[in-house]
């Protein structure tokens, strides 16, 4: 058992597994990790599929600067990354500043350690891989299909619904994939943006293994990660033998 | 615009993934020390600082030891294993294939915790072992799938040619295959070392107080105190980011090193 410390019993794992199954407070952290993974899934396939399609497809000559600024945040440390969104969100921070001097509110909002912020953090973190992958899976297909499909008398949207988004499902399937293990298993950004208030999976096996010293705990929260990552990458590829068969 | 949807789908990505990056900038050069926006006044201040407070010092000189050492023996391991994926013929390669490219998907934070049972609390390793162990882990699949990607380009008749004119494996190996592969080779080492000096979620259990990395001491800092000074430091990095993404995009091309990633 690999994740079963040499002084603790597998036995009490499982136990643990079992109570955190059924506690409350274990139960809103999984679904709030799977709830957000999900919305960050959704937001980062629904942003990155128009813009690596825009970047496959334009003739620009900005194009390439406008791939390489997307593919850049790659290299770039989370923390540095996310240490953005505090001087955006904090309590004198930007966003906040901004609406009040516009009017909007009278006192800047609690916008740091919300669920708000976890979204645009790990939207922010992961958008760049869905682009990519989006972007090998748009750059494959010919545009010579878009241009017959309109000359065919599609509308613009009929031949993105048709044409376009079928072929590149197998890129998209990725995309969605890597943002939502990357979602599951993120430390940085629930850390700095979500604090103790918004508790997921990840910041809740580091306090556990670090804060607590509660070791059946930390594998058990472990084992439910694992589990999550795994369910959702063999279900994609899944869906992606399903698509290359049929 | 002919497409209003699309553009403002972009408009709307783009702010999100570059936005908090100029305003991690803009704070740096505050004269004040709040993190607030806009900021007081322009200075150099916070640079001083952060260059002058020793334990981003001492952890940078750690992170960078950390990946030099961990992208040098994920590539030692890591060629040879493409060598044989690609050119030879390995019973159960896909197995193998399948085995060295799997960490990607597994949750680092887990990772971490595992070999701090396993490797710590079980065999009595120190920190740095256990770091290095952890990060050569981690970087082989990008050795291995960057590598990959540049030799699968390559014509294998070229080898079989240097070996038909008379060269012994050796020779040919050194004078036609390596010089064919030193670009994938120079993107998998620059991407791994790049990736495994921003590592948190592994780092974060195995540091110990003789040991620590930069990202996880930068975290730990905007945790106790809320000054600028984590702005400072983190222009920095990003200014060596872009220092080798630059270096990256000139020689092999950003497009080639990460379209090996999505192989």
């Amino acid at each position: 058992m690999l994740f079963a410390p040499p002084d603790v019993a597998t036995g009490e794992i499982f136990a643990r597994l079992g109570e955190m199954l059924t506690d409350p407070y274990d139960l809103e952290v999984i679904g709030r990790t799977v709830g957000l993974a999900l919305a960050v899934t959704i937001i980062c396939v629904v942003l990155g599929f128009p813009i690596a399609y825009w970047l496959a497809r334009s003739p620009s000559r900005w194009s390439g600067v406008f791939l390489a600024v997307a593919i850049f945040p790659l290299m770039l440390s989370n923390v540095v990354r996310t240490f953005g969104w505090l001087v955006i969100l904090g309590s004198k921070g930007a966003l906040g500043q901004l609406l009040v001097q516009l009017g909007i509110v009278e006192v800047a909002p609690q916008l740091l350690y919300t669920k708000l912020a976890i979204i645009l953090g790990l939207t922010q973190l992961f958008l760049p891989l869905a682009i990519i992958s989006c972007y090998s899976a748009v750059a494959q297909v010919d545009p010579g299909l878009d241009d017959a499909s309109r000359g065919l008398g599609g509308s613009r949207i009929r031949t993105m619904w048709s044409v376009v988004i079928p072929l590149t499902m197998p890129g998209i399937v990725v995309a969605a994939t890597l943002v939502f293990a990357g979602s599951v298993t993120a430390y940085t950004t629930p850390y700095l943006l979500g604090g103790s208030s918004q508790r997921m999976l990840s910041t809740q096996l580091f306090n556990y293994a670090s804060t607590t010293v509660d070791w059946a705990s930390a594998s058990a929260t472990a084992l439910i990660m694992t589990v999550l990552v795994f369910l959702v990458s063999g279900l994609s590829s899944l869906i992606g033998r399903k698509g290359a068969t049929s | 615009m002919k497409r209003p949807i699309t553009a403002a789908l972009a408009v709307i990505g783009y702010v999100i993934m570059i936005v908090p990056i100029i305003f991690v900038v803009a704070t740096a050069f505050t004269a004040g020390s709040t993190l607030r926006f806009p900021p007081d006044g322009i200075s150099l201040r916070w640079f001083d600082e952060a260059l002058g407070y020793e334990p981003f010092i001492g952890a940078a000189i750690s992170s960078l030891e950390l990946a030099v050492l961990a992208t040098a023996l994920a590539l030692l391991v890591g060629v040879p294993v493409t060598l044989a994926v690609h050119r030879g013929k390995l019973p159960g390669k896909g197995l193998v294939e399948g085995l060295f490219l799997s960490p990607l998907i597994v949750p680092e934070l887990v990772v971490g915790l595992a070999l701090f049972q396993q490797l710590m609390v079980g065999l009595d390793l120190d920190n740095f072992s256990t770091l290095l162990v952890g990060h050569t882990a981690l970087m082989l699949p990008y050795a291995v799938r960057v590598t990959g990607a540049s030799l699968a380009l390559a014509d294998p008749a070229l080898e079989e040619a240097a070996r038909g004119l008379g060269a012994s494996p050796l020779r040919a190996f050194f004078n036609v295959t390596l010089p064919i592969l030193r670009p994938g080779i120079f993107s998998a080492g620059l991407l791994s070392a790049v990736t495994s000096f921003n590592n948190v979620p592994l780092s974060l259990l195995l540091q110990g107080r003789d040991f620590r990395t930069m990202p996880v001491t930068m975290l730990d800092y905007v945790q106790q105190s809320y000054d600028p000074m984590v702005a400072a430091a983190s222009t920095l990095v990003l200014a060596a980011t872009v220092v080798i993404a630059v270096i990256a995009e000139r020689t092999v091309g950003f497009a080639k090193i990460f379209g090996g990633i999505n192989q």
